[in-house]
């Protein structure tokens, strides 16, 4: 297991640069998730880190060593692959062999080392099988056999859980973050999913557009964005945005005017706004609800549901406030007729505003 | 209940419909099929229990023409020259077409070009490139000879020598049928995921490794197609040698269908004839159901 170094990595495809001057470290024995939209470059860089794309600029170390211009097979990371990447001709045996016999071991050694592998993913009885026999969750656990039957230093993960159904995929997450706290390994998992990044991650690197926007712990991303992107990104369903403007700044209170709302006072803003500056106030769904409750100063919101969702142990609520989405998390049992207005309640210090730029406007 | 009884009536009348219509279309190939191929296949099974010559009055010989058949040392000959040949074309032709594919699947430059030259031999006309080979092997003028000459070495009567001539021919084939082979293996190796290489990249293979473990496994199903194309038309070549050695020297060159043509349409003997044609035919039949077999079980 060993630490792994990015310094200022950029990659270029002709004019397009699919990521730009990235920096980061992930720690020895880390699981790192990198989430993101579709074609935010996440998938680059881990093939940037495996070496099967050589990268435009910037440095790559794993441990003490500088990889960054190390061919694919060299770097001591194995990776597997959204579509698992299986060699369909070779037996579950062979597949997972297939490092160690490119390696020269003995005969001898690949036993031990593959049955030892496929006995940690629970596969030992269908080593004679074709990968073509065997179900999506069983392919995946033979892609993660093959990975670690090498003893490599990285584990890349590229969306490995995608192509499974959303019950295997909980079960396959549980096992995957059982089986990192097992090996103790450093482990890099990319996924668009916030969900598994959320439950998986150590800590989560958020890009877009071939930048980090953040690096964090799932709960610091959660409570502490530095952005709009990362505030609407992180969390289902997303943050309510709502447009508005500075209103009036009384000592540490501030006053904000946002259309279909009113007025809105927050305290405790580190960095000061100017008055008629606009903002966006960003409130998590989750952190509404249908009473007043939690700390003074509340705000209260007028609502007019457009659709319920019953979840069971929650009550998902769809309206709008000037044309913009606005969702409400209740409990399951909380009755909401569609149509019919209804007042929701916030706790202020829950409110995240960001400036006109996107940026998190911080609190003391 | 009546779910049941209110929908099989419709979907029973769409289906005799779709099959009518289906009938109607297949109509016309089944009849050119029926008229082209299965015709005279009866036909010529039946001529071969027959003496029938046009020189004389035809009689039922019963098996006595495959009696003789499997008698006659001329015969035996082309089939050793037959095989003879499929061999000496299908393994090169497939090995070389194999080895162009891989090279023209990377990005080089001009793979465009190259892979437009290579298979450029398959579209001329066999007639026109038996002659323009026949020139190439010409023992005194031809190019090949000069260019031995030049380097020192003896020139060579290629199609003359009767160890020599079945060689000749077979350089002729896979120049002019590698092109295929190629194309055939380029989109079995476009069909490769490229995830594989990756993998396998990543598990530390080298060239030599992929290829023999992931490119050439993968390739299998189209390996084995080629292989049965290329033996069925191997088995029946006859144009090249028409042209270029008419089956000589000494018989060197005579292959099946060139000696039943010779045997039909030179000695008049087309009952016996259409006995070796069966014969090809059985055999062709077989190559061609073993291969299917074998690629159905491999698709499993």
């Amino acid at each position: 297991m060993a630490r792994l170094e990015l310094s200022n990595v950029s990659k270029s495809y002709g004019a397009f640069d699919a990521i730009t001057d990235v920096s980061l470290a992930i720690e020895d024995g880390e699981f790192a998730v990198f989430v993101g939209p579709s074609g935010c470059g996440k998938s680059t860089l881990l093939r940037l880190i495996a070496g099967l794309d050589p990268i435009s600029d910037g440095a790559i170390r794993i441990g003490k060593d500088d990889v960054t211009r190390r061919p694919a097979g060299t770097r001591s990371v194995a990776m597997v692959f959204q579509s698992y990447a299986l060699y369909p001709h070779m037996t579950v045996y062979d597949n997972i062999a297939f490092p160690l016999q490119m390696e020269r071991r003995s005969k001898g050694d690949i036993r031990q080392q593959v049955e030892k592998a496929a006995n940690t993913v629970h596969l030992s009885t269908r080593l004679k099988d074709k990968p073509s026999k065997l179900s999506g969750g069983q392919r995946q656990r033979v892609a993660i056999a093959r990975a670690i039957v090498r003893k490599p230093k990285i584990f890349l993960m590229d969306e490995p859980l995608s192509n499974l159904d959303a019950a295997l995929r909980i079960e396959m997450r549980t096992e995957l973050t059982q089986l990192h706290k097992e090996l103790g390994a450093t482990m890099v998992y990319v996924t668009h999913d916030q969900l598994e990044a959320m439950t998986m991650a150590d800590r989560i690197v958020v890009l877009n557009g071939g930048r980090v926007e953040q690096v964090g712990r799932p709960m610091d991303l959660y409570h502490k964005p530095v952005n709009r992107f990362v505030a609407s990104f992180i969390g289902s369903p997303p943050m309510n945005m709502l447009r508005g403007k500075v209103k009036a700044i009384e000592s540490e209170y501030y006053s904000f005017e946002a259309p279909g709302i009113g007025t809105i006072v927050i305290d405790g803003l580190a960095e000061r706004l100017k008055v008629g500056e606009e903002v966006v106030l960003g409130i998590r769904p989750e952190f509404l609800a249908p009473h007043p409750a939690g700390s003074e100063p509340l705000v209260k919101i007028g609502v007019v549901p457009r659709s319920v969702e019953r979840l069971g142990a929650q009550t998902i609520v769809h309206s709008a406030i000037e044309a913009q989405n606005f969702t409400c998390i209740f409990a399951g049992d909380q009755i909401v007729e569609p149509g019919r207005e209804l007042n929701v309640y916030c706790d202020a210090a829950n409110i995240h505003v960001f400036d006109a730029a996107g940026t998190t406007v911080s609190r003391k | 209940m009546s779910l049941r009884n209110s929908t099989s009536g419709p979907i029973k009348t769409v289906s005799f419909h779709q099959n009518w219509s289906a009938y109607a279309f297949l109509a016309p190939a089944l009849v050119i099929l029926f008229l082209s191929l299965l015709l005279p296949a009866v036909a010529t099974l039946l001529m071969s229990f027959t003496d029938v010559s046009f020189l004389k009055p035809t009689s039922f010989v019963g098996f006595d023409n495959y009696i003789k058949l499997f008698n006659d040392t001329r015969f035996q000959q082309a089939v050793g020259n037959t095989i003879h040949y499929t061999i000496g074309v299908t393994f090169p032709t497939m090995v070389l077409g194999l080895l162009a594919a891989v090279a023209l699947n990377q990005k080089v430059p001009g793979r465009m070009a190259f892979r437009t030259i290579f298979y450029l031999p398959v579209l001329t006309s066999l007639i026109a490139a038996a002659v323009v080979w026949a020139y190439v092997y010409e023992p005194y003028a031809g190019p090949l000879n000069g260019v031995l000459t030049r380097v020192g070495l003896p020139p060579q009567p290629w199609l003359q020598d009767p160890s020599l001539a079945m060689n000749a021919l077979i350089i002729m084939a896979i120049w002019r049928d590698f092109g295929t082979a190629m194309i055939i293996y380029l989109a079995g190796l476009q069909d490769i995921p490229n995830d594989l290489y990756e993998a396998a990249r990543l598990d530390g293979a080298k060239g030599r490794d992929i290829f023999l473990r992931i490119t050439v496994p993968m390739l299998s199903s189209v390996t084995f197609y080629l292989l049965i194309i290329l033996i069925v038309q191997t088995f029946q070549v006859f144009g090249a040698i028409y042209v270029m050695t008419q089956g000589g020297p000494l018989g060197s060159t005579e292959t099946v269908v060139y000696q039943m043509y010779q045997t039909a349409f030179g000695y008049t003997e087309f009952g016996y004839s259409a006995a070796m044609s069966t014969v090809l035919f059985l055999t062709i039949l077989a190559f061609s159901i073993i291969g299917t077999r074998i690629m159905r079980r491999k698709d499993v």
